[in-house]
């Protein structure tokens, strides 16, 4: 590869009729930390790029620039209104690929352009399929769910990549994945092959980021930026899905119409039957809602299956592969505190946290730590709470 | 009798997270060398719609994975589910240590060797090791089929050969939505965790059982239906698209995750201590009356 192949940062915005969806202006505060810190270190002038897919768009465009993004790349279009895999990776993957948009965000860097240097997306119900199928598109790799990114020049020893040979990657997008128990990262990494007999390049260096992890930036009036339409080339079978209805639904588990929540990890494990429903009682004694952390939805535990089907589920899991949760008072039974949990709770006011471990990661990241095991403490408090009951109704 | 209907799952041999079944190093993490492996609890949601699809239109069901020859396991445990009339196992060395891309590439493959032009894919939302959902919408874009992701129900109509869906949408800060499409077969799917197949007319639920007995037969002899191919049995002509080589992505290293620096700052209550914990009440309380104001 020659160096002026791949530039810029694509960032791919999601919103919902118009409004943005939070991980947009978060995704587009870390990519530009990211790229400040990249044009520094490298003396080079590479872009942050919001792309907008939508109808009636336009508008929003303008307020991209004001978080950060240099530019934006928009297709404003019915047929973009809501998002369908098929037309959007279509569409995506066009304008990831052309040179006279590249043109127009950096004449300089556009002679030799063939593809984004690095790309994001949210991880969310619509971004990590749409990442999955765009990299497809575009030939190259993705990591998914990372809370961590650095830009560094590495060398790396592969037996494939590198044919085992120690050889100097520049540039290089370090993603950062906490494994699903929130205590190791993984650090992923989108390398070219530079072994002679499987030689390819791997770019974008692309991955998706966990929603409510990073933090987007001030909107900031004075910031100036170029608004670039692009108009998409669909052919009739880019079309062939068609959206029918589109209904809002509530959730079965409505966190937010609860004050409190109370919620529960593997610290059930001893009688996980039995804790449950301590923490059921609890939970009534309280008004509050139950959740989980999320090995719990893993069905760890063999209990009736009414235990199970209501409790050991994706949908009561908070943290940042479930739910964003900010209750007046957040109870956590039994959880050790991994980093999605915590992500998922930090805007909760009050934080009590139940766990016979001092040394567990909540106690950092609670208001009140109650050392003692569940089966001892809850009783406790469920038999406070009813001696205090009536001036409560008062 | 042809089939009218050929539909496929994918799906994956993973830790099995149950109790007495899953082993956690003493930091917390998972040990994957103590941990029994089982059919991913994904891949059976999959197969489930695959067996869905059996009963209701006498859909010939193809089940597939890739993975080392202990991963018949899953397969075996899939046609337990969904009755399948074949099973596919994709396994070489060169596919070990492969990424996303890369197995996509090995399914796709595998996918067009099944009996039949198949019709619809199923697989499962996400795998319970990986966590990556990464496989299922690489291997459809492959394969040139249109994804459908977080589908909690669908129907085929076969006269038309068209395929209705419903989808539930979860976004971050909003509300859920439930999207229902409409698309020509072929097309591949991933089916919702909470995806409940209802069978709701007496023939269909004569089906269910006829099949069901059938599937136990089956799987008490799935090798009788088991295929394996290597790299070559498969035709995939450019080793280079596959395994290691084929994977753009690798992991570099696993570190842990060092502890921030404290966001709160806990006073410490002994959880045995009554009058401590009156006071927590109390602090409670005081939070819970909180006006509420955002």
């Amino acid at each position: 590869m020659t160096e002026g192949d791949y530039r810029h940062l694509y960032v791919v915005m999601e919103h919902e009729e118009g409004k943005l969806i939070p991980v947009s202006l978060e995704m587009l505060g870390e990519a530009r930390r990211l790229m400040d810190n990249f044009n520094k270190k490298y003396s080079s002038e590479e872009k942050v790029v919001a792309i907008v897919l939508g109808h009636n768009v336009r508008k929003i465009c303008e307020e991209l620039i004001h978080y950060g993004a240099d530019d934006v790349i928009y297709a404003d279009s019915p047929e973009l209104e809501y998002v369908r895999n098929l037309t959007y990776t279509k569409v995506i993957g066009q304008i990831a690929r052309d040179k006279d948009l590249a043109r127009k965000v950096s004449e300089e860097y556009s002679k030799k352009f063939k593809k984004p240097r690095y790309m994001f997306f949210a991880a969310d119900s619509v971004g990590r399929h749409l990442s999955s199928t765009v990299l497809v598109e575009l030939e190259s790799g993705l990591a998914s769910d990372i809370n961590k990114l650095v830009v560094d020049d590495i060398e790396v020893t592969h037996q494939h990549k590198t044919n085992g040979k120690a050889t100097k990657y520049n540039k290089i997008l370090e993603m950062y994945r906490p494994d699903f128990s929130g205590f190791l990262w993984t650090l992923i990494l989108c390398l070219d092959n530079k072994n002679p007999s499987i030689e390819r390049e791997y770019h974008p260096q692309a991955c998706s980021i966990i929603p409510g992890v990073f933090e987007p930036l001030e909107y900031d009036a004075s910031r100036k930026g170029e608004i670039i339409e692009y108009h998409p080339k669909l052919e009739p079978q880019d079309l062939k899905v068609k959206i029918l209805s589109r209904n809002i639904v509530k959730s079965e588990i409505d966190f937010g119409r609860y004050k409190v929540i109370v919620s529960f990890g593997r610290g059930i494990k001893e009688s996980p039957e039995e804790n449950i429903k301590l923490i059921e009682e609890l939970a009534k004694e309280l008004d509050a809602a139950i959740g989980v952390s999320l090995p719990i939805s893993k069905k760890p535990y063999s209990v009736t299956e009414r235990i199970k089907s209501t409790y050991m589920i994706p949908d009561r899991v908070i943290g940042t592969s479930g739910r964003k949760v900010a209750p007046l008072l957040y109870v956590a039974v039994g959880i050790s505190g991994a980093m999605q949990h915590i992500a998922g709770i930090k805007e909760s006011d009050v934080v009590v946290a139940i766990n016979p471990d001092e040394n567990a990661p909540i106690k950092d990241e609670c208001d009140v730590f109650i050392k003692g095991r569940m089966e001892d403490v809850i009783p406790k408090l469920i038999e406070e709470l009813r001696r205090q009951q009536p001036k409560i109704r008062a | 009798m042809n089939p009218t209907l050929n539909v496929a799952a994918i799906v994956k041999l993973e830790p099995d997270f149950s109790e007495g079944s899953v082993t956690y190093n003493p930091d917390g993490t998972l040990n994957r060398a103590e941990t029994k492996s089982t059919l991913g609890p994904h891949s059976a949601v999959a197969a489930n719609a695959a067996f869905y699809a059996k009963v209701k239109y006498g859909a010939r069901v193809a089940i597939s994975t890739m993975g080392p020859p202990i991963a018949d396991l899953a397969l075996q445990q899939a046609q337990l589910i969904s009755n399948a009339d074949e099973l596919h196992l994709y396994s070489d060395r060169i596919f070990a240590g492969a990424d996303t891309l890369a197995t996509a590439e090995a399914l796709k493959t595998g996918i067009a060797k099944m009996e039949g032009k198949i019709d619809v894919v199923f697989s499962g939302h996400r795998a319970s090791d990986g966590e990556t959902g990464q496989t299922g919408p690489q291997t459809a874009w492959k394969l040139g089929f249109p994804f459908l992701g977080d589908v909690i129900d669908y129907d085929i109509n076969l006269e038309t050969r068209m395929v209705r869906a419903k989808r539930l949408i979860t976004l971050q800060g909003f509300y859920d939505i439930v999207e229902e499409v409409e698309v020509p077969l072929p097309v591949f799917i991933t089916i919702h965790p909470s995806y409940r197949p209802l069978f709701k007319t007496v023939s269909e639920r004569l089906a269910f059982e006829k099949y069901q007995k059938e599937a136990k037969v089956r799987a008490a002899n799935y090798k009788q239906y088991l295929k394996i191919f290597n790299a070559e049995q498969l035709g995939i002509v450019d080793l280079s698209l596959v395994g290691l080589p084929g994977s753009p992505t690798i992991v570099y290293k696993v570190e842990r995750i060092p502890k921030g620096k404290a966001n709160r700052n806990a006073e410490i209550i002994d959880g045995s201590n009554s009058e401590a914990i009156r006071k927590v009440i109390i602090k409670m309380q005081e939070a819970m009356s909180r006006m509420v104001i955002r």
